[in-house]
C-alpha cells in the first residue's frame, strides 16, 4: 500500500513535473470477486487482481494530458508521466484560449469506507451461497422459469491521490451487487425480469432482502408477466414507481446537469436562476450518502465530495461540475469528477443523485388519476444531450378511476425530460436508495435516492 | 518498454506458469493474455480536450479441475509472483466451483491467415497525426453549414497482441491494429437546436477519411431542423444501417448465441432447418472477413476462424457456438468464444474485457448480405412510412420486443421524405419484423461487430403524440 504512495511520490522530483502547469497522479489496487451462477451451475468463479497508474498533466494553461499504465516500476511510471506531458504538449501548439482549472485546496486525508461485515472475513464457499440462494429462490416460482442467471459482484479498492498541489489521499472503498436476471417462458412466449443490488459497505447487504427471496420475487414476476396484456401506446399520465424513477432521474434529468453536457449547448446549458421543471421538485446529488453505490469521500481531481443542490423547487441552481467546467461557470467545483479505474481519465459523473422527498403517498397519488398507468421496474435506457430520453419499465398496471387495475407487460417510455418534469405534479413521501450504473464512454457505479413521482409520459407498447 | 518485448516477456512468463500448472491435479488450464497500446484523442465542444494514452497488459487463467469445475483469475502485474498467484487463485476457486456440464477447451488446430489485420501505420501513428485527424474531422463538420457544432468525437488507435495457451497444445499468438473515429454534432439556428448525430468509421487500416465523417454528420445535422411531430400509425419503415447494427443486431444476437439456445432463453430454440425470415434475408459470421473490423485467425479460446452462413434465404443454419455449447449440442464449433463483445451488459461492463474476463459466445463480424436497392430506391416505393436512421433504447432480453425512441427519423409519404419527427417511437416484435421484409439496400456499413445495410419492413408500428 505504502508502496504505491512511495512510487507516485518520486515521480513529483523528476524534471518532467517541473515543466507542467498541474500533475495529477492516481493509482489504484483493485481486486474483483464475480461468482455467477447460471441455471444452477456454478458457471463463472473469477477473481481479478488490477493495479496500475493513471498520470495527468495540465500543459501551457491549455491542454491536458493523460497517460496510464499497468507496469508500476519506476521505468514504466516516469515513461508513463513523459508520455502524458507529450500528449498534453500536442496540443497545446493549436489552441488558441486559455484553459482555466479551479485551484482547490490540498488535502491530506485517509478514509476507509465503514462497513458493518467486511468481505474479508467471507470464505469463497460463503460467496458462492448468494448466487446459488437466488437461483433456488427463483426456482421456487414454477416450472415456466426458464433461465435463471444470478451473479454476485464485489469490488474492493485502494485509491490513492497525489496532485502537484500537495494532495495525498488514500480511500479504501469496498462495495457489494448481486444482479438476478430471469427469462419466463410458455408457449413461445418470453418474458423477461430482472433486479439488483448494490451498495457501498459489506457482507450486509444481504441482511435486508436475502438472496432467496430476491431470486424468487424476479421470478414470480417474470411467470407473472407470461399471463398479462401488452401495455398500450400513446401519451398517459402515469404514477412512477421508484424503481424506475431511479432510471429517469439518472438518465433523462441527471445527463444534461452534468456540465460538461449541458455547457454543450440544449438540455440545460446557460438556464442557471430559471425555472426548469415542476415547483415540486428539488434534485441533489451526494457523494456522501450512506451505503449509496456512488459513495466517494473525495473525487478524482482531489475535491471532497458533498451535497450540491442542482434543483431547488423547480429552480435550476447548479449544474455538477469538475475543475475544469468549475473554472468556466466561475463556481467552486462539485466533487464530481470521476473515472472507473486508474486506466482512464476523470470525466463528470453523478455520484448519488436524488429527489428530495414530496408529501403523497402512493395511494393518494394513485386515487387522483382517472385513466393512467402505473409503471414499475427498469430495463435501463438512454438520454442524449437535449435531455430527450428512452428506457424501459418491467410492468405496468393501469389506473381506471383512481384504482389500480390489471397488471400489464413492459415495454418503453420516451421524451423530453425537460418537458416531462414539468409535468411532475405529485411526488411521493418515501426515497429509497437504489443501485445504479452508467456508461458515458467509461463505466460507473451510482446511487440514486428516489421518491415514486407522477407525471405525463410516452408509452411506446404493443397493445390496445 | 516496445510493445513487441513486452509481449516476448509475458509470454514467457505465461508459458513458464501453464507448464507448472500442468503438474498440478488439473484436467484443462487455459491462458489469455494480450498486451496494447491505444492512443485516443477526446472532442469536445468543436476543440480537442485532452489525448488519452493507455498501456494495458496481462492475462487470465481459467483452470478445470475432475467434473469439470472451473475457476477463472486474471491479473495485469506482470511479475512471475503475481502471474503464479493468479495460476494458484484460479485453481482454488475450480475447487470450490459446480460441474459446468459439456465444458470443453478447443484441441491443436490450424488456423487460416487472415489479411489486413495489421497496419504499421497506426502502429507507428504518433499524437500529433490523431490532433490532425480530430481537427479535420470538427472543421469538415463545421465547414459544412455554420450552423453545424462538433459536440463530442473521439479518434482512437490501437495496435496490440493477444495470445492464447491452453495444456492441450493449443498455441497462438497474433498482432493487430485498429482504428476508429467518431463525431457527433448538433445544429443551432436561432433558439432551435436538434438532437445529435453521429457518424463513425471502424477500420483495420490507417486509410480513415475524417472529412467523410465530418461531412456526413454536418449533412445529417441540417436534415434534423423544424421536426415535427407524427401520429399514430402503422406503416412501413425503413431501418438505416446503424438502426439495424444496434437494436436489431441485438435481437439477432441474443437468438443466435449458442449459449442462449443452451439456456433455453434463444427464441430460436429448436429452430435449426426452419424458416425464420423472409427469404431475402440471408446472413453470415464471417471472423475472415479481409480488413474486417473483428476478424482474427483465432478465436478467444483458440479455435480456429472460419465463415458460417447463419441463416440461409431466411432458414436457421447454424448458431455461434464457442466450444462448450457446440459440445453441448453436439453441433459443429465455429470459432465465435469473445473475450470482446461490443453489446451493453452491466457485469462485463464492471469485470472487462481481454484477459479480464472468461469468453462468451458472441458474433465476429455478423454480415448481412446487402440487396441492390439505394436507399432513395427503397424509400420512393413507400406510400406512408418512416425511415429510421437511429433509434435509441435496448431491445428486451430474449422476446424481441423493440420498442425506441426515434432519434434521426423522417416521416415518408407518397416515396419522399417529408420531415423529421419530433418524438416518436416504434414498437414490434422484432422477430416478426425480419419475416415481414420488403427490400434490403446495398448500402452496407461496417460497425465493431456487424457489417449491415438497410432493411425495409412493412407494418411496423409508429407511435406520436
Amino acid at each position: 500500500m505504502i508502496a504505491i504512495f512511495e512510487s507516485l511520490e518520486r515521480c513529483f522530483q523528476t524534471r518532467i513535473v517541473s515543466q507542467a502547469d498541474s500533475v495529477q497522479l492516481r493509482g489504484q489496487k483493485r481486486v474483483m470477486t464475480t461468482c455467477t451462477v447460471k441455471n444452477g451451475v456454478i458457471e463463472d468463479f473469477s477473481k481479478n487482481s488490477l493495479n496500475g497508474i493513471g498520470v495527468r498533466v495540465f500543459f501551457d494553461n491549455k491542454s491536458w494530458g493523460f497517460s496510464s499504465t499497468n507496469m508500476l516500476e519506476s521505468e514504466s511510471v516516469k515513461q508513463t508521466l513523459e508520455n502524458a506531458l507529450e500528449l498534453a504538449k500536442a496540443s497545446s501548439k493549436l489552441k488558441q484560449h486559455k484553459m482555466m482549472f479551479e485551484p482547490v485546496k490540498k488535502v491530506t486525508a485517509d478514509v476507509s469506507i465503514p462497513v458493518k461485515k467486511p468481505l474479508r472475513n467471507f470464505s469463497a464457499e460463503d460467496i458462492v451461497e448468494i448466487p446459488l440462494e437466488a437461483y433456488k429462490g427463483a426456482k421456487e416460482a414454477g416450472p415456466q422459469v426458464a433461465d435463471v442467471k444470478a451473479t454476485y459482484i464485489s469490488i474492493e479498492d485502494d485509491k490513492y491521490f497525489l496532485s502537484s498541489e500537495g494532495s495525498r489521499i488514500h480511500q479504501n472503498i469496498s462495495r457489494v451487487l448481486l444482479f438476478v436476471d430471469v427469462i419466463a417462458k410458455s408457449n413461445g412466449l418470453f418474458c423477461p425480469a430482472s433486479e439488483n443490488l448494490g451498495h457501498t459497505g459489506g457482507f450486509e447487504l444481504f441482511d435486508k432482502t436475502s438472496p432467496y427471496s430476491l431470486g424468487k420475487t424476479v421470478a414470480e414476476k417474470a411467470v407473472r408477466l407470461l399471463s398479462v396484456k401488452a401495455p398500450p401506446s400513446g401519451k398517459f399520465r402515469v404514477v412512477i414507481h421508484p424503481t424506475l424513477c431511479a432510471t429517469l432521474l439518472h438518465e433523462a434529468i441527471g445527463h444534461p446537469l452534468e456540465a460538461d453536457l449541458a455547457m454543450a449547448g440544449g438540455g440545460f446549458g446557460n438556464r442557471i436562476g430559471e425555472l426548469v421543471s415542476s415547483k415540486l421538485v428539488t434534485i441533489y446529488d451526494d457523494g456522501r450518502v450512506r451505503g449509496g453505490l456512488g459513495y466517494f469521500a473525495y473525487d478524482d481531481e482531489g475535491v471532497e465530495c458533498k451535497r450540491t443542490v442542482l434543483i431547488e423547487n423547480g429552480v435550476l441552481r447548479s449544474l455538477m461540475h469538475d475543475r475544469t467546467s468549475a473554472a468556466i461557470a466561475r463556481v467552486s467545483p462539485t466533487g464530481n469528477s470521476h473515472a472507473w479505474d486508474y486506466s482512464v481519465e476523470p470525466l463528470i459523473r453523478q455520484t448519488n443523485i436524488g429527489i428530495e422527498a414530496g408529501d403523497r403517498s402512493l395511494e393518494e397519488m394513485i386515487e387522483d388519476v382517472k385513466e393512467g398507468l402505473f409503471l414499475k421496474g427498469t430495463f435501463g435506457g438512454q438520454a442524449d444531450v437535449n435531455a430527450d430520453f428512452t428506457f424501459g419499465f418491467q410492468s405496468a398496471k393501469r389506473i381506471q378511476r383512481g384504482r389500480l387495475c390489471e397488471e400489464l407487460r413492459g415495454a418503453n417510455v420516451a421524451g423530453n425530460a425537460i418537458e416531462v418534469f414539468k409535468t411532475i405534479d405529485a411526488v411521493g413521501k418515501k426515497v429509497v436508495l437504489r443501485p445504479g450504473a452508467c456508461g458515458k464512454s467509461q463505466f460507473a457505479v451510482q446511487g440514486r435516492v428516489v421518491p415514486a413521482i407522477r407525471c405525463e409520459i410516452m408509452v411506446g407498447g404493443m397493445g390496445g | 518498454m516496445s510493445l513487441d518485448k513486452g509481449w516476448g516477456l509475458l509470454s514467457d512468463l505465461v508459458h513458464k506458469t501453464i507448464r507448472v500448472l500442468e503438474k498440478k491435479d488439473i484436467v484443462h488450464a487455459e491462458a489469455f493474455f494480450m498486451s496494447a497500446q491505444t492512443t485516443e484523442i477526446v472532442i469536445r465542444n468543436s476543440e480537442i480536450h485532452t489525448q488519452n494514452r493507455v498501456d494495458d497488459s496481462g492475462v487470465g487463467f481459467r483452470v478445470v479441475v475432475a467434473d469439470n469445475k472451473v475457476g477463472f483469475a486474471c491479473t495485469n502485474t506482470l511479475s512471475e509472483k503475481a502471474v503464479l498467484e493468479a495460476a494458484e487463485k484460479a485453481f482454488a476457486l475450480a475447487r470450490v466451483s459446480s460441474k459446468v456440464p459439456d465444458f470443453a477447451l478447443p484441441k491443436v488446430c490450424k488456423p487460416p491467415k487472415v489479411e489486413g489485420l495489421y497496419d504499421s501505420r497506426i502502429a507507428e501513428i504518433n499524437v500529433e497525426e490523431g490532433i490532425d485527424i480530430a481537427n479535420r474531422m470538427i472543421r469538415a463538420a463545421e465547414d459544412f453549414d455554420q450552423r453545424v457544432i462538433a459536440k463530442d468525437g473521439r479518434v482512437n488507435f490501437e495496435c496490440g497482441w493477444r495470445g492464447i495457451a491452453n495444456t492441450s497444445g493449443v498455441d497462438f499468438e497474433e498482432k493487430g491494429t485498429k482504428a476508429m473515429i467518431y463525431l457527433g454534432a448538433s445544429g443551432e439556428q436561432k433558439r432551435e437546436v436538434t438532437g445529435s448525430c453521429y457518424d463513425a468509421i471502424f477500420s483495420r487500416t490507417a486509410d480513415l477519411k475524417p472529412e467523410k465523417v465530418g461531412k456526413n454528420v454536418g449533412k445529417m445535422v441540417i436534415e434534423m431542423f423544424k421536426p415535427q411531430p407524427t401520429k399514430k400509425f402503422q406503416g412501413t419503415v425503413v431501418f438505416g444501417p446503424e438502426a439495424v447494427s444496434y437494436q436489431l443486431f441485438n435481437v439477432l444476437v441474443d437468438a443466435l448465441k449458442g449459449e442462449n439456445v443452451v439456456a433455453g432463453r434463444s427464441a430460436w430454440t429448436g429452430k435449426l432447418g426452419q424458416m425464420v425470415a423472409s427469404e431475402d434475408l440471408t446472413i453470415t459470421d464471417n471472423a475472415i472477413l479481409k480488413e474486417g473490423f473483428a476478424s482474427r485467425s483465432f478465436d478467444d479460446e483458440g479455435c480456429s476462424s472460419q465463415k458460417t452462413i447463419l441463416l440461409r434465404k431466411g432458414k436457421l443454419e447454424s448458431f455461434l457456438h464457442d466450444t462448450t455449447s457446440a459440445n453441448a449440442l453436439k453441433m459443429r464449433n465455429t470459432g465465435n468464444a469473445s473475450r470482446f463483445p461490443s453489446g451493453f451488459s452491466m457485469i462485463r461492463a464492471i469485470v472487462g474485457n481481454g484477459y479480464r474476463a472468461k469468453p462468451e459466445t458472441y458474433p465476429s463480424n455478423l454480415i448481412i448480405q446487402p440487396g441492390d436497392e439505394t436507399k432513395e430506391e427503397l424509400v420512393s416505393e413507400i406510400r406512408k412510412g418512416v425511415l429510421v436512421e437511429s433509434m435509441a433504447g435496448f431491445a428486451q432480453p430474449g422476446s424481441g420486443v423493440i420498442s425506441t425512441q426515434l432519434s434521426r427519423a423522417f416521416y415518408i409519404q407518397n416515396g419522399e421524405i417529408q420531415y423529421p419527427i419530433k418524438t416518436g417511437m416504434v414498437s414490434g416484435v422484432a422477430f416478426n419484423w425480419l419475416t415481414q421484409l420488403s427490400g434490403i439496400g446495398k448500402d452496407s456499413k461496417q460497425f465493431a461487430n456487424a457489417v449491415v445495410p438497410s432493411l425495409r419492413v412493412e407494418e411496423v408500428r409508429v407511435v406520436g403524440v
